[in-house]
Formats: C-alpha cells, sequence, structure tokens
C-alpha cells in the first residue's frame, strides 16, 4: 500500500503535473459546472439498438478534465477497484494527450471502453472525488472521460498494443471470457504467461456481449478491446466447455499450471410462483442472450424472440432495466417494470433508470407478481398483481417490501420477462469434488490471492461473488493474475 | 395383543400415535428412530415463513461482512429473501423424498402459513416430493384488533381451498383454539376440501417473573393438564363433522391417547412428551393402550372410538352449560 502511494506521490510530482496544476487556480477549476454526455432523443433511440450515450465531445471533455484539482490525496481511486490512475489520465486528457491518457487507463484496466460506460461509477471513483466528498457538488465526470479517452484512442486507428512481458513459456488457463477472465488473461499475458482462454459460448465477452444490450454497450466496442488483447498474444477458444468439453484434470495434463475461473453467474432464479411456467415467461438471461447475441430480433434469424405487445419485467436492476427498454425497442406497445420496492430501493444505476422513463418505459414500484394465468395454448395473457408498502429496514438498510392485504389485481401481459437475481453456473464446481463452495453455489476464495481450495485454481467475479458489477470482476480478475504469478513463481523457485 | 391401526387422512397407520411438527422430526435420522420406536405416523417439521424471513436477513448480514458477496447493484441480493426462501424449500423437498425412502410409516409434511399466495405451488412440490399428506398450519394470530373473526376465518378457508385445488393427496389443518364458532370454521373448512384437523395448536406462552418484573416465555413443553381443551373439542365435533380429528396438545402417556380416541380422535399428536422422554417412549404407551384394549376386551380402535363423544347430545353448548353449572353451584 505504501508502495503505491510513494508512486502515486512520483508521478504526481512529475514536472508536467506540476506545471499543469499551476496553470489554474484550484478555486478557478472548481468553480466550473460538470457537462453532461449528449444523448439520443428518447423518442427516436427507443426505436432502435443505437448507442444511448453519445459520449463526450472533445470541447467538453477539456472542460471537464479541467475540474480535476489533481489532488494530493486522490481518493478517487480508492474507490476504483482497478485502481486506474485517474487523476493522470485526467491531466493528460487536459494536455491534450488522449491518447496517452488511454494509455495510462490500459494500465491497470483491460477493458477502459466497457467500463466508461457501464460502471456505476457514481457509486464508485466519482463517489469518492474531492467534489463529492468535500464540496458537496457534482464530481468531476470521470467516467466520462474514461470513455472518452478510449473512445478517442478506437477512432484514432492507433490503438496501443500494451506493453507485454518477454513470454516465459508458462501455460495458464481462464476458464470464462467475461470480465473477470478478460481482465484476469490481461495481466497474465502482460507478465509474460501463455494465455488460453476457454469460452462456452460462441463469441468472445461473456456478459459484456449476451447480457448487455447494444444500446448500452454496443458489441463493436468488446470486439475492439478483445482485439487488442489477441494482439497481445492471448488465444480464444470458443465452444469449449470446461468441464465437459475438456475437464481440468485433462487440461493440466496438456501443461496447464495454473487456472482463472470466471464462469459467471449463468443461472437464472425464478420467483416459483405459480403459472411461472407458461409459455412466453422467460428469463431476463435467456431474453437478452437471444436478442443480444443469437440475432433473436432479426425475424431471419431462426432464433426467433417473443416480440410482445405487453412486456412486464419483474425486477429493479439493471438487467431488469436493459430488458425492459429492449422490449420497448422490440415493438412493445407497453413495456412496464414491477418491482416490489420504490424508486429509491431500485439497485439499477440511476442513469438507466432515468433513460428507461424517458424512453416511455411504465413503472409499477411497489408491485409484486403473485400469479400468472394462460390461454387455452398455454401462452401467459395475465398476470395477477398484489400492492406493496414499505415496511422496517432490513440488514441492508433498505427497507422491506410488505404485501397490502386484499390488494390484488389482474393486467394484461403477453411476454414477462423475470429478473430476479442469478446464481452461479455449477459445471466447473460440479467437476471439482474438492473445491470449497459457499452455500450460495460460489468458489471460496482467499480474499487476498483469490485462490480457492485447489492451489492451482483462482477465481473471480460472478462464481465467487453471486452477482456483481463489471468492474468487480475485473477487479477480481486483476488480483487473481497477482495471486497466480506469485503461486506459480514460488513453485518454480522451489 | 390388539389391533392398533387406525386411519387418519384416509391413510392407514399401525397405531394412533402420530409424532407431531417438530424439532423431533426434522431430519431423515431422527425419523428413522421414531419409526424405531413404533410411532404410527410423523409430521415433518414446519416451514415458518419467519424463518426464513430470518434467514434472509441473517444471508444479508453475513454477505454484507462478506465483502465479495454484497453489491449494492445485485439483483440476486434484492431478492435474497425469495432466493433464500427457495433453498429452504428445496431443502424440505430433500427431507421429505429422503425420509419416504427410509421409513415405512406414513410422512406427513407441514406448511406453517400466512397468506394463500405463498404456498399453493410449494404444496404441489411437496406432493411430487412423496409426502403422503399435507398439515396446514395455519398460523394467524387471533391479536390483531383491526380484524374480524370474519376475515381471519376466510384467510383458512381460502388457504384451504386453494391448497386442495393443487394438490391430491390429503390435506389437513392445524388449528389454534381461537375461534368464534369452532365447529362452524370446520364444517366449512371440510367443505372446502380438508380431510382432517388437528386440535389445538399451542402457541407459545408468556409468563412473568415477579422477582425481576420482566416477561418471560412460559415452558415451550405442554403439560398433561393443557389436554383437556382438545378433549372438549374432539368430544363435541367428534361424530359432528365430516373429516378426521387428530388430538394434539398435552398428550403425555396412553391413557391420554385412549382418552381422546374415545372422544372420536382418529389419532393423537405427541411431542414434549418424546422430547421429555426419548423415541422409546412411544413402545410404552403403545403398550399402554393395548393393555387397555385387552382389559377392556376391545379387539379394535374403531371399536371404541367416539364411544365418549357428545353425539347424543343435540345442542352441546346446553350440555357444557348445565356441565358448568352444576360443576361450580357443587362449590359452597
Amino acid at each position: 500500500m505504501e508502495n503505491i502511494k510513494e508512486y502515486l506521490k512520483a508521478e504526481r510530482n512529475q514536472e508536467w503535473r506540476a506545471e499543469l496544476r499551476k496553470s489554474m487556480k484550484a478555486k478557478e477549476r472548481t468553480g466550473r459546472e460538470r457537462n453532461d454526455m449528449l444523448e439520443r432523443d428518447p423518442n427516436v433511440r427507443n426505436k432502435n439498438i443505437d448507442e444511448v450515450n453519445l459520449g463526450l465531445t472533445e470541447e467538453l471533455a477539456l472542460a471537464d478534465a479541467r475540474r480535476c484539482i489533481d489532488c494530493a490525496n486522490p481518493t478517487c481511486i480508492t474507490g476504483c477497484p482497478v485502481g486506474i490512475n485517474i487523476p493522470k489520465f485526467i491531466k493528460k486528457i487536459e494536455t491534450g494527450d488522449y491518447l496517452g491518457a488511454a494509455v495510462v487507463l490500459k494500465e491497470t484496466n483491460a477493458l477502459p471502453a466497457v467500463c466508461g460506460r457501464v460502471c456505476p461509477q457514481e457509486k464508485q471513483c466519482e463517489n469518492n472525488c474531492f467534489y463529492t466528498i468535500s464540496l458537496k457538488k457534482p464530481a468531476v465526470a470521470i467516467g466520462n472521460l474514461e470513455r472518452f479517452a478510449a473512445d478517442y484512442e478506437r477512432n484514432s486507428g492507433q490503438m496501443a498494443i500494451p506493453e507485454v512481458a518477454a513470454p516465459n513459456g508458462i501455460k495458464v488457463g481462464v476458464i470464462g471470457s467475461g470480465p473477470a477472465g478478460l481482465s484476469a488473461a490481461g495481466d497474465l499475458c502482460k507478465l509474460g504467461y501463455d494465455v488460453t482462454v476457454f469460452e462456452a459460448l460462441h463469441e468472445i465477452g461473456g456478459v459484456l456481449k449476451y447480457g448487455i444490450p447494444e444500446f448500452r454497450l454496443p458489441n463493436e466496442i468488446v470486439d475492439v478491446e478483445i482485439e487488442v488483447m489477441r494482439k497481445m498474444g492471448i488465444k480464444f477458444k470458443t465452444n469449449f466447455l470446461v468441464g465437459r468439453t475438456a475437464t481440468i484434470d485433462e487440461l493440466k495434463e496438456q501443461g496447464y499450471e495454473a487456472f482463472f475461473v470466471g464462469s459467471g453467474a449463468g443461472l437464472p432464479r425464478f420467483m416459483n410462483i405459480p403459472g411461472e411456467n407458461y409459455n412466453g415467461i422467460l428469463s431476463s438471461n435467456e431474453y437478452l442472450t437471444r436478442v443480444n447475441l443469437m440475432n433473436a430480433a432479426n425475424p431471419d434469424f431462426d432464433t426467433p424472440v417473443l416480440k410482445g405487445k405487453n412486456v412486464a419485467v419483474i425486477g429493479g436492476g439493471n438487467t431488469a432495466m436493459d430488458s425492459v427498454r429492449t422490449a420497448k425497442r422490440l415493438g412493445a406497445e407497453r413495456s412496464v417494470i414491477v418491482y416490489r420496492r420504490s424508486l429509491v430501493e431500485m439497485p439499477a444505476r440511476v442513469e438507466e433508470v432515468k433513460h428507461a422513463q424517458e424512453e416511455g418505459i411504465e413503472f409499477m414500484n411497489l408491485h409484486n407478481p403473485v400469479e400468472y394465468f394462460a390461454d387455452e395454448n398455454g401462452r401467459v395473457n395475465k398476470m395477477r398483481i398484489q400492492k406493496m408498502e414499505l415496511g422496517e429496514p432490513d440488514a441492508s438498510g433498505r427497507r422491506r417490501p410488505i404485501v397490502i392485504p386484499n390488494s390484488e389485481f389482474d393486467i394484461e401481459v403477453d411476454t414477462v420477462v423475470v429478473s430476479v437475481g442469478v446464481s452461479p453456473n455449477p459445471l466447473i464446481p460440479a467437476s471439482l469434488p474438492n473445491l470449497k463452495m459457499t452455500d450460495w453455489g460460489t468458489i471460496v476464495v482467499d480474499q487476498d490471492t483469490m485462490q480457492s481450495s485447489i492451489p492451482e485454481l483462482f477465481a473471480g467475479g460472478d462464481i465467487v461473488r453471486g452477482g456483481a458489477t463489471v468492474i468487480l470482476a475485473m477487479g477480481d480478475g486483476r488480483k487473481a493474475a497477482a495471486g497466480m504469478h506469485k503461486y506459480i513463481q514460488e513453485k518454480i523457485n522451489k | 395383543m390388539a389391533d392398533l391401526t387406525t386411519k387418519y387422512l384416509g391413510l392407514t397407520l399401525n397405531n394412533p400415535i402420530i409424532v407431531g411438527s417438530s424439532g423431533l422430526t426434522d431430519s431423515v435420522e431422527k425419523i428413522k428412530e421414531l419409526e424405531k420406536n413404533g410411532a404410527g405416523a410423523v409430521v415433518l417439521k414446519s416451514l415458518f415463513e419467519e424463518q426464513i424471513m430470518m434467514e434472509a436477513e441473517h444471508k444479508l448480514k453475513m454477505a454484507e461482512k462478506d465483502s465479495f458477496m454484497y453489491a449494492e447493484h445485485s439483483e440476486t441480493f434484492d431478492y435474497i429473501d425469495l432466493h433464500v426462501k427457495e433453498k429452504e424449500l428445496n431443502k424440505y423437498l430433500d427431507l421429505i423424498s429422503k425420509a419416504k425412502k427410509e421409513v415405512m410409516i406414513p410422512v406427513i409434511a407441514s406448511v406453517n402459513c400466512v397468506t394463500a399466495h405463498e404456498w399453493t405451488t410449494f404444496a404441489r412440490d411437496i406432493e411430487k416430493a412423496g409426502a403422503d399428506a399435507l398439515e396446514l398450519n395455519i398460523f394467524i394470530m387471533p391479536f390483531n384488533m383491526k380484524k374480524n373473526s370474519k376475515e381471519i376465518e376466510k384467510v383458512h378457508y381460502e388457504i384451504v381451498e386453494k391448497v386442495c385445488k393443487e394438490v391430491s393427496i390429503p390435506v389437513s389443518v392445524k388449528l389454534s383454539p381461537y375461534f368464534a364458532n369452532l365447529g362452524k370454521v370446520i364444517k366449512t373448512l371440510t367443505k372446502k376440501g380438508a380431510k382432517g384437523v388437528v386440535l389445538f395448536n399451542r402457541f407459545a406462552s408468556p409468563d412473568i417473573d415477579i422477582e425481576t418484573m420482566k416477561v418471560t416465555t412460559a415452558s415451550i413443553f405442554s403439560t398433561p393438564g393443557e389436554m383437556h381443551n382438545s378433549l372438549r373439542w374432539i368430544a363435541i365435533l367428534g361424530k359432528r363433522v365430516k373429516c378426521d380429528l387428530a388430538a394434539s396438545t398435552g398428550v403425555h402417556d396412553g391413557e391420554a391417547v385412549i382418552k381422546q380416541i374415545l372422544a372420536g380422535a382418529n389419532a393423537v399428536q405427541v411431542a414434549s412428551a418424546i422430547y421429555k422422554h426419548g423415541p422409546e417412549y412411544i413402545i410404552g404407551m403403545k403398550k399402554q393402550l393395548d393393555a387397555w384394549m385387552e382389559k377392556n376386551g376391545i379387539l379394535y380402535i374403531d371399536s371404541f372410538k367416539g364411544k365418549l363423544s357428545q353425539e347424543k347430545s343435540e345442542n352441546p353448548e346446553v350440555f357444557e352449560r348445565i356441565q358448568f353449572m352444576k360443576y361450580f353451584s357443587e362449590i359452597k
């Protein structure tokens, strides 16, 4: 920790940064207003899958970068799970060195263009910004600036390939190509390892591809970042199910010294209420995967998704918002969120809720489904809902939803998307009887090294957390890569 | 040796002593032990909605402590109570199916519920898991001053009706003694599909420590003196309702079993006595019953079941009043 502090101090003391700080008084910086990103018109964007946010213009980015006072104690970094040197990349932007800013981002973050789009910065780096903590003003737009730098680099055609150590010839396997896996793969590759990423699906990117819709994170953005990783030397094997196509033991026989498991939490959970098995009721995982990855919205493809007229999405998280906004884009006349708590308690990002509201999504907060009904063909046609009120706070501090007796009523639906959480993929744990698991089906790991009860096996992301954000998964991947490196080096030097 | 078999909820029990829903019936090993010692059937430990909520709360607290498991943006944790419930329900279904594989005696599942919504699908799963019957422990405490008796009764009817539509196994209802007109309630429950009622549920009772002037909890175990209320009601209802009756609370020995059957019970449920004396105590209770039947030349349970019910009393309330007046008028 002391080393990091020293490093950051030395970086901050570099001449160019000292000069930049002097170039404008802190008061002048803090007197500036934060800029918002440009967005597409809600009534246009809700009919297509184009990205909603348009990012910052160069002018806006410069103006926002100037707000950062380059604190001596950059608390923002403590809020970043991958430890980006935030003031440094922002100051690079202020100097107009946008490509340099992207290089700084890539020092610790394998997917800056992704994080700039989907990270809950308002709860992490921006929540720890000097403006938020001390001035009680809107934070420096760290996320928007991250996106700006990453996009600038991509559009410039001069994508920097991170520096990679000389190959050490040691094979390591990364299971799952989601944010945790990609992050671990990136760091391991930088350390000189021969990295192979095994992906069960036909596309690389895991939840970034199948879970997050185009209008929030275009697949092209993910592909470009993956291409950089390929150029670094990382190998990708798709349609490869570790535990079935080959077991961990078989891979060990092929010379793999250690593994990182980032196989995610792709198993949907349901509410187990009457009628939940009717046609037209599906999990958000299935719904979004069909649309995002299997081109199901396209009638020419043979994996169609149900295009409902009356679509209800159950839940209040980001996945629920993604599903309900997708339904709207697929032509639903009524797309409604049914959530048992109020808007305040919703786990979805404030920005996603705002976008959904702008796009004409209806919110039935303090409502919860209790039963589904179907027509003679078994297709859902009605949903019974009960009204809720908020009681005392639960252990998470949020007020508990309580049923209002005799408040049930029915609404017409033809498609229901259930988005009430996920559980970890059981395939790898099931193939390793000695692997220590929690009650929740997640892998038990050491907090510092991400090492599991099987020494050569490390894990991170949703398979450890049961459901988390992209950036937390990436933080795990980085930590695990460091843990794996230490483990392998100690084994070699024994 | 007399034939102790009896019919309860359409099931044949090799004797009328059922081990009631409690910690005595929460594992396959314990159930096997109860069967070995002669239990006629077991009612599995109930799943309490409150317990599930407490478990969810505990999980949330643990998740918050565990830096990995807690994420504000997680939909999984947003619905943690639901997922805990699913997990607990699956554990319960597992207990049913494992118990059914290991023992020959009937295994009656028990669900402790307060609404008509939550449990109806689960009832179907209970049937699929192999339970021989389902006992609904409708746990509505009669202390809500805002609700009238009709509203409370209505919830009971709705739950029974809905569950009976979902399953084909027999459904019984364990009731509290607090009803304005218990007989009418039981008749309606029978119409809604209940095949039996268990009289009565025993709520945890308060006590007061006069030294510390604090409210405490009275003994969690029943005493033989608590049997009279169920004995009275079984005697009144024995031949007046179409469903089966099981007596619960205060049945502590073979003599109590005999009394309840004489009053009209098909079976009895025991728990406190087994907690106090262990599973082998059932052997003694059965011996007592058998010896009494032999002594009285009774071959079958059915031969004396309801012999002392108030069948012949057309107006039990008048009978009760006369008994009351007679008893108290003798006290000078």
